[in-house]
């Protein structure tokens, strides 16, 4: 594992009177899978627009490589929880989008496109449109994008929630398999305890508002992992007994 | 996931179809036509033929005035295409802008949206004491097309999704990749929408515009010029070629649409 910090965050928000996240400190090392897990409403998707530096935290900095976050200068990926393929580009142009925004060379782009689609499976698809695939294959072509791209960070705001469960367990073990090949450093939120601890070399849980880390987990199961193996269950159950003694009935195991 | 084949490819029975039965159509049509103009047996109702001998007469003679019948289309099509370019060039990025900044189109709602229901024929009189010749009728067909233009824009914009800005913005879009591959491609099937409206209108102002003078050619100044001959048969002529022209410049647009709206129209093969 490497032990070089990627993403350094030192967060307060407040959404005028609200504090939303109270000095939230996180240090995320490069090509770490990060998986955050907590109660609904507990602010998990305006923390990941921070990181993206897209919304500015009122206190603090979030810092990639030592420079304040900025989509502009950093490669910075997100998959959203709804769909957001562009319906106006077929497959093969909706996954070139980061490649294009970021002004890379024709060649570059056709070339890493023609990679990632063999690796996330869309081969045969590349000129469909979106309205012409399932959620799960739209949600691909999310992951494509966000993968097709060297990114610095890829954040992923519970991008499976509205896939059916075989999907979505067969989109985690694809999507563990991306980041096996590729290497990125992945900020995946949820809240699904089990997915995070299949998925994730760290577990971090949030409070409820204002959110604050209440537990960072290193999950040291080796991969890949069986769900029903004595060890994955523990870790599991340790987080849940983690989420019920913050009195919180929501988001547990579901 | 669809399981059809890669789409675009439809086969020659379903395209040719349609067409047949129009053809029927038409047929049963002029033969109606006929049967009631015989019945009737009024040099104020002619036959169908008689439609085809007066635009013979048209196109090969011209008109008691010297003017050909390809003068009069072009000068009432070039007129229709450079108010209608205006219409359409003025129109979209204004509908753009004060989609873009809702509290501009808001502060100047009151103004903007009275003159939606102005008629561009209630600018006529107006048109006719300011311009002359080209100006004039370019000006009421730039009225006539620039509503509709503009406002299914303005409404277009609204339909434009937060999450596909969101897109671009976290991969370090400026506002104006925004604007040109986020704003544009979610608005342009309004933009295409309100072009025919805007054709529509187009046609209609420029008959009213030529039939109020100012103009020795042009379809409508033919139809008045016969209108005052009693000749039916070439007014008719008149109103069979606008129909025709609007038509022609219709289906262009829609396969213009077609061609651009992919993602669109085949929605399901």
């Amino acid at each position: 594992m490497d032990e070089v910090v990627k993403v350094r965050a030192d967060i307060t928000h407040r959404y005028g009177d609200l504090l939303v996240h109270d000095g939230m400190r996180l240090a995320i090392r490069e090509n770490e899978f990060l998986c955050i897990c907590g109660p609904s409403g507990c602010g998990k998707t305006t923390l990941l627009d921070i990181f993206a530096g897209i919304i500015k935290p009122t206190e603090g900095e979030v810092l990639i490589d030592g420079a304040e976050v900025d989509p502009k200068r950093h490669n910075i990926s997100f998959v959203f929880q709804e769909p957001s393929t562009l319906p106006w580009l077929d497959v093969r142009d909706n996954i070139g989008t980061g490649l294009r925004i970021k002004k890379r060379p024709r060649a570059e782009i056709a070339r890493k496109v023609e990679d990632i689609i063999g690796v996330v499976g869309l081969r045969g698809f590349e000129t469909y449109y979106p309205h012409q695939l399932s959620g799960g294959m739209k949600q691909r072509v999310s992951i494509a994008r966000a993968f097709a791209t060297d990114a610095d960070l890829v954040l992923m705001d519970e991008p499976f929630v509205s896939l059916d469960q075989p999907t979505r367990e067969k989109m985690q073990r694809e999507v563990l398999s991306i980041w096996e090949h590729l290497r990125r450093t992945i900020v995946f939120v949820t809240h699904n305890l089990e997915e995070a601890v299949f998925l994730g070399d760290r577990v971090v849980m949030l409070s409820k508002k204002p959110a604050r880390i209440v537990a960072d987990i290193p999950v040291d199961l080796p991969r890949p992992r069986d769900p029903v193996s004595a060890g994955f269950t523990a870790l599991r159950a340790r987080c849940a007994a983690l989420l019920q003694e913050m009195h919180v009935e929501e988001g547990v195991n579901h | 996931m669809t399981t059809t084949a890669l789409p675009g490819r439809l086969t020659y029975p379903r395209q040719l179809r349609p067409i047949a039965l129009n053809v029927v159509s038409i047929v049963a049509f002029l033969a109606v036509w006929h049967v009631a103009s015989t019945l009737v047996n009024s040099p104020f109702f002619p036959a169908p033929w008689k439609i085809v001998q007066a635009f013979l007469r048209l196109a090969v003679n011209g008109d008691t005035m010297g003017n050909s019948l390809w003068a009069h289309c072009w000068a009432s099509l070039y007129r229709v295409l450079v108010g209608f370019a205006a219409g359409v060039v003025l129109g979209v990025p204004l509908g753009l802008l004060m989609g873009l900044m809702p509290g501009f189109y808001t502060a100047t709602r009151s103004i903007v949206e009275p003159f939606r229901f102005i008629p561009p024929i209630a600018w006529i009189p107006l048109a006719i004491i300011f311009f002359s010749g080209l100006p004039r009728f370019a000006f009421l067909i730039f009225i006539g097309s620039f509503f509709p233009v503009f406002t299914s824009t303005l409404v277009g914009v609204a339909r434009v999704e937060q999450i596909h800005r969101k897109v671009a913005v976290v991969y370090g879009a400026s506002r104006f990749y925004v604007l040109t591959h986020i704003v544009l491609p979610t608005v342009l099937p309004d933009i295409m929408g309100g072009m025919r409206v805007a054709l529509g209108a187009a046609w209609l102002t420029i008959v009213a515009a030529e039939l109020s003078g100012g103009t020795s050619v042009g379809l409508g100044r033919m139809m008045v010029n016969y209108a005052e001959l009693l000749q039916i048969a070439e007014i008719v002529v008149g109103m069979i070629l606008i129909g025709a022209l609007g038509f022609v410049m219709n289906e262009i647009l829609l396969s213009v649409e077609r061609r651009l709206f992919r993602w669109r129209w085949q929605v399901t093969l």
